[in-house]
């Protein structure tokens, strides 16, 4: 057990670096996921058509792949990032494709009235989107946004194979010292466990304060 | 306007669910060849640094285990026993160790310092060098050997008297150092101590990561799984400096003629047989086997067909049995 207490540091240093890619990735997930998302709903055929491009081509490559991509390969290509830069990117983008998805879903369950009044109330496509479709389609979707933002804490975790070193990659390092793998990985385990807690109780009170009773 | 609607909710399945499905998977077989393609133009281009080491000296390597000596006094009950009543040899190693154990993707044979001396100890063990290996890792090593899912672990295993706490160590049979590779030209970097402040690529999980915070507390490290990925971060420029087990950097070196080793080894890194914790017994047997075939030459013969295709010179003298510590 003092094999953790005297490396608590490094833990530390790993679980920040891991929530500070998570809420990152999280940003430009969502960021991606919507816009995305309201490509794919568009009236513009070619718009639909990159959206769909968008989340097949990302959804059906593993994050690994991206990632290694990304760091080797862009930089031969004179694209030269930081290697956490790289991996904020990467991955917000990976699970952007997830996210619009989710959203997607949202937006279908909005009732056709709703687009319907919006139309007749002469709002344009992006005006009701944004402020008549989106703000129920989103209260729709905590639960399953919830479910990806765990699913980006756990991604993250492949970031420790690019150079990054978050928790994975500062259990993996005190282990090569102390060699208690059990120990080591167990407590990078409950980290990882305490982090999509958190994230679990937050999307619960999000959602009971949000949704909307149909 | 009229035309907004139908595209804020369109209606899912007014398709066919024939199309639907082809649709699908043309998608699914396009995303597929899509990242074949991207793996393919990644491993063509690492290729001339990884895969040569065992390419250009594969074939005409002349058989060591034909002449290795076989056991003669194996006690019945004990592990070396049970190993024998197998006909095979468990052993935790790596595919992908340059010059150490890695398999040659042409006649799917693993090669190298490690894999041979695996195969010479299942000889001595069984009498024929049948040998099964278990891909470990540095996370997984330890536990492998106290679950009994390997026998023995040939793997860079440095041995270290924390680890030592863990395992036992026959051994040491191999020791080796740590030197500092740099892109062709920089100057300044030639020793430990130059690596103050600077940002220096490691392999995860290498015995490079400790030397490195050893010799220079405050440099900034970056590991990458592979050791081609190390060189390519290094030729990219994502580290000044790169550090590494002294043969598999002069491979490197020698394939690579943009990569420059300053400096000599810096490090000592006694490289022990992993065994499980607690067996006095094939700890025993094992260095009695390691002295036999010091001994011979047989040693020097192994070090010659791997190591010794890219360090000039004789073989050295290998390092004493016990003399690690944590292989007492």
């Amino acid at each position: 057990m003092d094999v953790i207490t005297r490396h608590l540091g490094e833990f530390g240093d790993g679980l920040l670096i891991t929530v500070e890619l998570t809420l990152l990735s999280l940003a430009g997930a969502l960021v991606a996921g919507v816009i995305v998302a309201a490509m794919r709903v568009s009236p513009v055929a070619a718009l639909r058509a990159a959206g769909t491009a968008y989340v097949e081509t990302l959804q059906n490559i593993p994050l690994l792949v991206w990632l290694v991509l990304a760091v080797f390969g862009l930089p031969e290509i004179g694209v030269m990032a930081g290697l956490f830069t790289t991996a904020v990117i990467v991955i917000s983008l990976y699970q952007g494709a997830y996210m619009a998805e989710a959203v997607r879903s949202g937006i279908n369950a909005v009732p056709v009235g709703q687009g319907e009044a919006a139309r007749a109330l002469g709002l344009t496509f992006t005006q009701s989107l944004r402020m008549v479709i989106l703000p129920q389609a989103l209260r729709t979707v905590v639960q399953p946004l919830g479910n990806i933002a765990i699913m980006t804490i756990m991604n993250t975790a492949l970031a420790a194979a690019v150079g990054v070193v978050e928790l994975t990659a500062a259990a993996n390092r005190v282990n090569l010292a102390e060699a208690q793998p059990i120990w080591i990985f167990v407590t990078a385990g409950l980290l990882y466990m305490a982090l999509s807690a958190c994230a679990g109780l937050t999307t619960g009170a999000l959602e009971r304060k949000l949704a909307i009773l149909r | 306007m009229v035309r907004t609607l139908p595209g804020l909710r369109r209606p899912a399945p007014r398709r066919p669910a024939l199309r639907g499905a082809a649709l699908r998977h043309a998608g699914v077989a396009a995303a597929a060849a899509l990242s074949l393609a991207g793996l393919a133009a990644c491993s063509s281009d690492d290729s001339t640094s990884s895969a040569v080491p065992g390419a250009a000296t594969g074939g005409d390597k002349e058989d060591l285990t034909a002449s290795a000596p076989v056991a003669t006094n194996i006690p019945a009950g004990s592990t070396m026993d049970k190993i024998k009543k197998r006909g095979r040899l468990i052993v935790g190693g790596s595919l992908d160790a340059p010059l150490l154990s890695q398999q040659n993707p042409a006649t799917k044979k693993v090669e190298g310092l490690d894999a041979d001396f695996g195969r010479l100890l299942a000889k001595y063990i069984i009498g024929k060098p049948e040998v099964k290996i278990v891909n470990s890792a540095s996370e997984t090593r330890e536990a492998l050997l106290s679950n009994g899912t390997v026998d023995v672990v040939f793997q860079t295993y440095s041995i270290t008297p924390e680890r030592a706490k863990q395992v036992a160590f026959a051994g040491p049979y191999y020791s080796s150092g740590l030197v500092i590779a740099t892109k062709k030209g920089e100057t300044g970097i030639l020793k430990p101590e130059d690596l103050k402040g600077k940002t220096v690529i490691a392999g995860a999980n290498t015995p490079a990561i400790p030397a490195i915070k050893k010799a220079a507390p405050d440099a900034k490290i970056v590991t990458f799984g592979s050791d081609p990925e190390c060189v390519q971060a290094l030729k990219q420029g994502r580290g000044q400096a790169y550090v590494q087990d002294e043969a598999v950097l002069l491979a490197t070196a020698k394939q690579d003629p943009t990569i420059q080793i300053q400096g000599k080894p810096f490090t000592s890194d006694p490289y022990g047989i992993g065994l499980k914790h607690g067996d006095a017994q094939m700890k025993q047997f094992v260095n009695e086997w390691l002295k036999n075939i010091e001994a011979s030459g047989l040693w020097a013969k192994v070090w010659k067909n791997s190591i010794g295709t890219v360090v000039q010179g004789e073989a050295p003298q290998p390092p004493a049995i016990g003399s690690a510590p944590g292989s007492e």
